[in-house]
């Protein structure tokens, strides 16, 4: 494989594909070796909102700075950690592509680059709440929160930094609307339905060469039965510890069995324009 | 001529205000080792090439900036001195005082900082390093209720005795505790004034501080019992605990940028020629405290002394 060097962001909302995506990409490394132990990775890249990443680089309590300082140092974390990226470095991203208080785009690093993964936003509510080990309306609310955050409690630490979701919809266009750096986006439907194309693309996009046997061998060893058996069989590190497993159902449409008709009116409504858009067809008609 | 005074990891410390959570000395007719003071601070360091997003460092010279606080320069292990930004207290600096400024001194000093917290249990040290927020502080804390004396709370100085023992030298500053803890731990009639105004931490009036050097006697490498690591208490190989050195110190990376490697190797061997390394995997969980204590406690009276 080769290597362009530099970070691509793999971002996405919570719940919408990002780790198998990770694992698909940990068991290319590992090749015929795999698959890949889920609890071992091969992959450094983290994710962007790791306290202790932003600790050792900055060298700061970040207990004890505002969250909006550590949004405006943030940048300058990532633009050093991109000047000394010569591996290709896939981070993981849950926030939503933001500027900093003082103006300057978080993720906006030139070279950097971005893959978005989406996911419809009724699967997304079901799959939330059992990662937040709440209920699903709670997952709702904060999916249809447009000034959303997580990871920000006032009386503790939180192991990440806080996060700025901005609720799905919000999410969604600030990764996609934005023009600093070249994003393509993959859905987790299509992803389900034909992945090696999907994770082909975006490997294309990141300029990361792989043959079709060795793309084809990745997916078979991050299938989601492999998984799956593999949690069980010894557990998942990244499984909320409140939740019962991670990697749950992974099926598409499993909303419509969960979600009672006011809930998914509720997900609708908030987030119609940015469904049609994506390609989701609404269950209720001609919604505001 | 600096008004407080403090005796912190070893030192005597001038500082020209306040330091709330450090333990005032009395002998101020000593001649101090650190001056901390407020005054002009350079934005760039002379011949640097800004090193980190928010620090540069040019030999025994070290430039820290701290948003909306100011810039800190610590120089060879011996000054700090603040320039605060339109609006900050001295109060809000002394946290970043005792916290980072002073851990990049006492490396600066040649010391081995470790980024953990340290109890006194039969006269001896056990450290518990972790990250932030991993938990070493309400571990030492509800350690400290069932009797054990405070050393230190997140900055671990370690130095070699007379006899080449490696020492802890308590800090003589309080433990620091996020008020969730706090409420779960059952200290608020404990709970002191907050570290720095904003924020939902705050001091805890001590218990039993150890006044003198302490042996340190092992380490223990605080870790979440999630997949794959199982609860449990295991000893860390001799090679591991090497290493564990490198990543466990307070700011892992400066302990290398700042320190030439034979002598880093040789300060990590010194320790480990006296000191066990374990790795203490227990689930993250205020409620299940009560056991990690005392599978600790346990684990205390089966090592030998």
């Amino acid at each position: 494989m080769s290597d362009p060097g530099g970070i691509v962001w793999l971002a996405s909302f919570p719940k919408s594909g990002n780790t198998w995506f990770r694992i698909f990409l940990a068991n290319l490394a590992a090749g015929e070796n795999g698959p890949a132990d889920i609890n071992n990775l091969d992959e450094r890249g983290g994710i962007a909102s790791s306290r202790h990443e932003f600790e050792a680089s900055t060298l700061l309590d970040s207990g004890f700075i505002s969250h909006d300082d550590i949004e405006d140092l943030r940048h300058a974390v990532y633009a050093r950690a991109q000047a000394a990226c010569e591996e290709q470095r896939w981070i993981k991203v849950h926030d939503a592509y933001t500027l900093t208080p003082r103006g300057k785009p978080m993720f906006g690093i030139p070279g950097t680059r971005a893959v978005y993964l989406v996911r419809d936003p009724r699967d997304v509510a079901v799959s939330f709440s059992h990662h937040l080990a709440s209920t699903i309306d709670v997952a709702i609310a904060l999916m249809n929160d447009d000034n959303g955050v997580w990871c920000a409690p006032r009386k503790g630490l939180a192991n990440q930094l806080r996060q700025k979701l901005l609720g799905w919809s919000g999410h969604v266009a600030s990764w996609l609307d934005q023009t600093d750096i070249p994003v393509t986006f993959l859905r987790y439907e299509d992803s389900m339905v034909d992945p090696a194309r999907n994770f082909s693309d975006a490997l294309a996009f990141a300029g990361r060469a792989a043959s079709s046997d060795e793309i084809v061998r990745a997916i078979r060893h991050a299938d989601f039965s492999e998984l799956q058996r593999q949690e069980n069989e010894r557990g998942f590190g990244e499984r909320n510890p409140r939740s019962k497993s991670f990697f749950r159902s992974g099926r598409v449409g499993s909303w419509r069995e969960i979600l009672t008709p006011e809930q998914v009116a509720r997900i609708e409504e908030a987030h119609a324009p940015m469904m049609r858009r994506l390609g989701y067809p609404l269950s209720i008609e001609d919604v505001a | 001529m600096q008004p407080f005074r403090y005796r912190i990891s070893g030192l005597q410390v001038a500082s020209a205000f306040e330091l709330p959570g450090a333990i005032p000395a009395a002998a101020a007719d000593v001649v101090a080792d650190v001056q901390v003071a407020l005054g002009p601070v350079p934005t760039a360091l002379q011949g640097g090439d800004r090193m980190g997003p928010n620090w540069d460092m040019v030999g025994e010279d070290f430039l820290l900036e701290v948003p909306s606080l100011g810039r800190f320069h610590i120089r060879g292990g011996r000054e700090i001195v603040i320039a605060l930004d339109d609006g900050a207290s001295e109060r809000d600096a002394s946290a970043y005082v005792l916290g980072t400024a002073f851990g990049i001194l006492l490396h600066q000093r040649g010391a081995l900082v470790l980024h953990g917290s340290a109890v006194a249990h039969n006269g001896q040290a056990v450290a518990i390093c972790g990250h932030s927020g991993a938990g070493k502080s309400t571990l030492a804390a509800a350690l400290c209720r069932e009797g054990c004396g405070f050393v230190t709370d997140d900055l671990c100085a370690i130095s070699l005795d007379h006899d080449a023992h490696p020492v802890i030298l308590p800090d003589g500053r309080q433990l620091k505790l996020w008020q969730e803890a706090i409420e779960k731990l059952e200290l608020t009639e404990r709970r002191g004034e907050a570290v720095m105004g904003r924020f939902e931490k705050y001091f805890l009036a001590p218990q039993d501080t150890v006044p003198a050097p302490l042996r340190l006697r092992a380490i223990y490498l605080l870790r979440d019992a999630r997949p794959p690591l199982v609860e449990g208490i295991e000893e860390v190989s001799l090679a591991d605990a090497m290493h564990a050195l490198d990543r466990e110190a307070y700011r892992p990376g400066l302990r290398i940028k700042m320190g030439a490697r034979p002598g880093l190797v040789m300060q990590s061997a010194q320790l480990l020629a006296h000191v066990n390394v374990f790795r203490l995997t227990r689930p993250h969980d205020f409620a299940k405290l009560p056991q990690t204590v005392r599978a600790l406690r346990a684990h205390w009276d089966a090592l030998a002394p």
